[in-house]
């Protein structure tokens, strides 16, 4: 570890790093725009600038090196009329209207870096050339009038997304943030996970629907977990007056180092369905308000008689909590045949968790560091994108990509090698694929002996098994596929549906859900969506009781409904597709009067005379061989 | 002899001056530290020929009228202040720069939904000619800068104390505020 002085201070720093990056791991506050901890060093602000001895010219220390015996000041009157200067180009250069601005007080790096150098003016007055803005985006405005050309947003959508959106056009004073070197934003392969907001210093990029809601220092921080997959990413809620106001980025969540995607970020900001604020009881043929306690009795009531005719259906986006206590109620306590989530199942995965030894068992983390990744059946840019950022942001030069599928499927043109895999296709793959390196003459298949030589020469390859994978519980593929694993010495990575998938397995939950003959369902929905075909599927259930937080097509059919709380209202235990244990807390105070789930099922466990336990760890211990604790990074607000 | 303060405004809203009436019964304590003389709020309307310690200036320059009255101030007052953001660096006033001074003219007062037939752009000697915006230093030396749009009527109070006792304002830390 060298050891170098800053400011008069001797300091150990490991190897490797940056002069800025050394100064901050001591608390010593070098003023920066361009630079990001997440993002590579660029050097294009020189906000950062330094004397370092033996140097004739001020270093910009986000881009140099520490070396042994260095010395460093950051605070003498050169750099400090260096830092003025950067500042007043910096505003002298465009429109920066702060009076009007949203991210004017507090949140805008570049009005901080000048409060902190006690700027009361500008040097240089601007030119007053007026640049693009573009209102073209859903949720975003980009106005290059504040742009300081720092490329953070550029940097972020390449280095941490994989999506390469944005650019640069023109040079000099003309130079423009461009999408698709020169589309509307709103048209461009954006991909809206909002990344380069986030990361934006100044408020040259914004988001629409928290404009004006609410600076930091206006509204509180609440560390949550995105419920929409099964990646799990940590996210903080902010929120002003019991208001979502913004979701932003999480950066040192251990599952998704900050990124988000469209889903997590933006969706819940866009709800157009309509909120169930009281509970309903069918009545002459027309559901109309009731109290909780008639509710819960007319539920009790005919479940009583139901029984074990009784089926229940529960969303996999609500905590490990309300899944054990749901799946105790309803399988033991009226030993009901038919206790299912939504996802109905996971075919293939059951048994591949079964047969996965540790060491072939993949993390995110594995993807993020894989330099050749086999994917079958799984759709990670739509259903896991942040994942999928994990695989993209790699292509082409870091990682190579086998694709079972097309030049349509999702990441298909990125794909290296594409291989057949529709229905019987998926075994002959496998197989083929499992025996190793080929001669082309040999296996007469290109695609094949390419693939199977991309994996011979990775040194960290991984398998990414979707939900279609293949049609059912095929013993065939997943011995064809465990057999690739050990030949290539490749992990597995196995995707779930949503938050709570992996749970719902492990409380055997994964199953098919077949309604026909019987006399009652209970749907505990939360703020799931239905699904298509499931209305039509409950249509003709005697008695239908569900508890959503929205109104839907199910909820109309229904003859008890009570109403839910949101995600953010409600707090418990989430199981990753790795198998990470995470706990996210309420952020957020339900409307007044509504009841939570596990209250639903605790006073119906009472109504019905069945003893209910709240436990539910035993259940999800040693799914993961014991891997990861519940991760307390989430639940508090460091 | 208490130092003679004057004040006026240039191409401003008048909101810099409501700010500075909000430092309210405090106003009374300036008073009596110092000579309130020309203001656009009292009778007088132009700072003494012979002299005040202090001139405030709120408002940017876009009018050929705007230049006579930064002119005489400096002239006439031995410090100047800047006061808000329009004085400091053009504020919203200077957004007008973007499309040009007489797009800007035709759209408010020719082409604004709100207007008739018989609209036209004002035209009278004691308006001048209408120019591009620019801060007040850019027309005449300053000595203090109090940015804000408005600048807080703490900051003012604390700018109009110092000066009212004859020392000089540092605008920085608590007073320095740019929203």
């Amino acid at each position: 570890m060298p050891t170098i002085t800053i400011d008069g201070q001797l300091l150990e720093v490991p190897s490797g790093i940056t002069v800025l990056r050394a100064a901050e791991m001591h608390g010593i506050a070098i003023p920066k725009l361009c630079d990001f901890e997440h993002l590579t060093p660029y050097g294009g602000c020189r906000l950062c600038v330094v004397e370092v001895q033996g140097s004739r010219m001020l270093q910009t220390s986000c881009t140099i090196p520490v070396t042994e015996g260095m010395e460093v000041r950051t605070d003498t009157p050169k750099v400090r009329e260096a830092r003025r200067l950067v500042l007043g180009m910096l505003f002298g250069e465009r429109n920066h209207f702060c009076m009007y601005c949203q991210v004017s007080g507090g949140d805008c790096d570049l009005q901080n870096a000048a409060l902190t150098e006690q700027m009361d003016h500008w040097p240089m007055q601007p030119p007053w050339n007026p640049y693009l803005v573009d209102a073209s985006h859903p949720y975003f405005v980009l106005d290059n009038n504040r742009c300081i050309l720092c490329r953070r947003c550029v940097r972020a959508c390449d280095e941490l997304v994989g999506n390469r959106t944005w650019g640069m056009a023109s040079r000099g004073a003309d130079t423009l943030l461009t999408a698709d070197n020169g589309l509307p934003w709103g048209e461009s392969s954006c991909i809206k996970c909002g990344t380069c907001v986030e990361v934006c210093p100044t408020g040259a990029l914004i988001e629409r629907h928290s404009a004006y809601q609410g600076l930091s220092a206006q509204t509180e921080a609440a560390p949550s977990l995105c419920v929409g997959c099964s990646v799990g990413c940590g996210l903080t809620l902010r929120v002003r007056d019991n208001r979502l106001v913004r979701i932003q980025s999480r950066w040192e969540a251990p599952v998704n180092h900050g990124l988000l995607c469209e889903e997590g970020r933006l969706r819940p900001f866009y709800e157009t369905r309509q909120r169930l604020d009281t509970p309903l009881v069918r009545r002459d043929g027309a559901l109309q308000a009731a109290t909780w306690k008639e509710a819960w009795e007319r539920i009790a009531q005919e479940l009583r008689v139901s029984a074990e005719k009784t089926a229940a259906l529960i969303s996999t986006r609500l905590p490990a909590e309300n899944l054990a206590a749901f799946t105790r109620l309803f399988r033991e306590g009226l030993r009901s045949p038919m206790v299912a989530c939504l996802e109905e199942g996971y075919p293939t995965h059951p048994a591949l968790e079964r047969s996965l030894t540790p060491q072939r068992r993949a993390a995110l983390e594995d993807l993020r560091a894989a330099d050749c990744v086999l994917v079958l059946g799984a759709d990670l840019v739509n259903r896991h994108p942040v994942a999928g950022f994990f695989l993209k942001r790699n292509l082409p030069e870091k990682t190579r990509l086998i694709l079972c599928g097309t030049p349509e499927t999702p990441l298909g043109e990125k794909a290296d090698v594409l291989l057949p895999c529709t229905g019987a296709e998926t075994l002959s793959t496998l197989r083929a694929l499992s025996k190793g390196v080929r001669s082309e003459a040999d296996s007469g298949d290109t695609a094949l002996s390419e693939a199977a030589a991309l994996l011979q020469s990775a040194s960290a390859p991984i398998v990414v098994i979707g939900r279609g994978f293949t049609g059912g519980a095929n013993e065939a593929s997943i011995a064809a596929l465990l057999r690739l694993a050990e030949n290539f010495g490749a992990k597995i990575l196995l995707l779930y549906g949503k938050a709570n998938s992996r749970a719902a397995l492990a409380y055997g939950l994964q199953q098919r859900f077949e309604p026909a003959g019987m006399e009652a369902v209970f749907v505990l929905l939360g703020d799931d969506d239905p699904g298509g075909s499931l209305p039509e599927r409950l249509r003709n259930v005697p008695f239908l009781a569900i508890q959503a937080a929205w109104r839907s097509e199910l909820t109309a059919q229904a003859d008890v409904v009570l109403p839910a709380p949101l995600w953010t209202e409600q707090g418990g235990h989430y199981l990753n597709l790795e198998g990470r244990l995470q706990e996210a807390r309420a952020a957020l105070r339900p409307p007044e009067g509504i009841h939570t789930p596990l209250e639903t099922l605790q006073r119906l466990a009472l109504l019905l005379g069945i003893p209910l336990s709240l436990e539910w760890q035993t259940a999800l211990e040693g799914v993961d061989g014991g891997r990861w604790t519940v991760d307390r990074r989430l639940t508090t607000d460091d | 002899m208490p130092p003679k303060i004057s004040s006026d405004w240039l191409g401003a809203c008048a909101g810099c001056h409501m700010s500075l009436l909000d430092i309210d019964e405090r106003l009374i304590e300036i008073a009596e530290a110092a000579d309130i003389r020309a203001t656009p709020i009292t009778d007088l309307k132009r700072p003494d020929p012979e002299g005040v310690e202090v001139g405030i200036l709120s408002g940017a320059v876009n009018l050929s009228t705007h230049v006579e009255v930064a002119k005489r101030m400096r002239e006439r007052a031995k410090i100047l202040v800047a006061l808000g953001d329009c004085a400091v660096f053009g504020g919203v006033i200077a957004q007008r720069n973007l499309c040009g001074t007489l797009a800007a003219l035709r759209r408010a007062y020719l082409e604004a939904e709100s207007n008739d037939e018989s609209a036209q752009i004002p035209e009278h000697p004691d308006l001048g000619v209408p120019e591009d915006v620019r801060a007040l230093h850019e027309v005449v030396p300053v000595d203090v800068f109090v940015p804000g749009c408005p600048p807080h009527a703490d900051v003012i109070f604390y700018v109009l104390n110092e000066l009212a006792h004859g020392r000089m304002p540092e605008i920085k830390d608590e007073n320095l505020h740019w929203e």
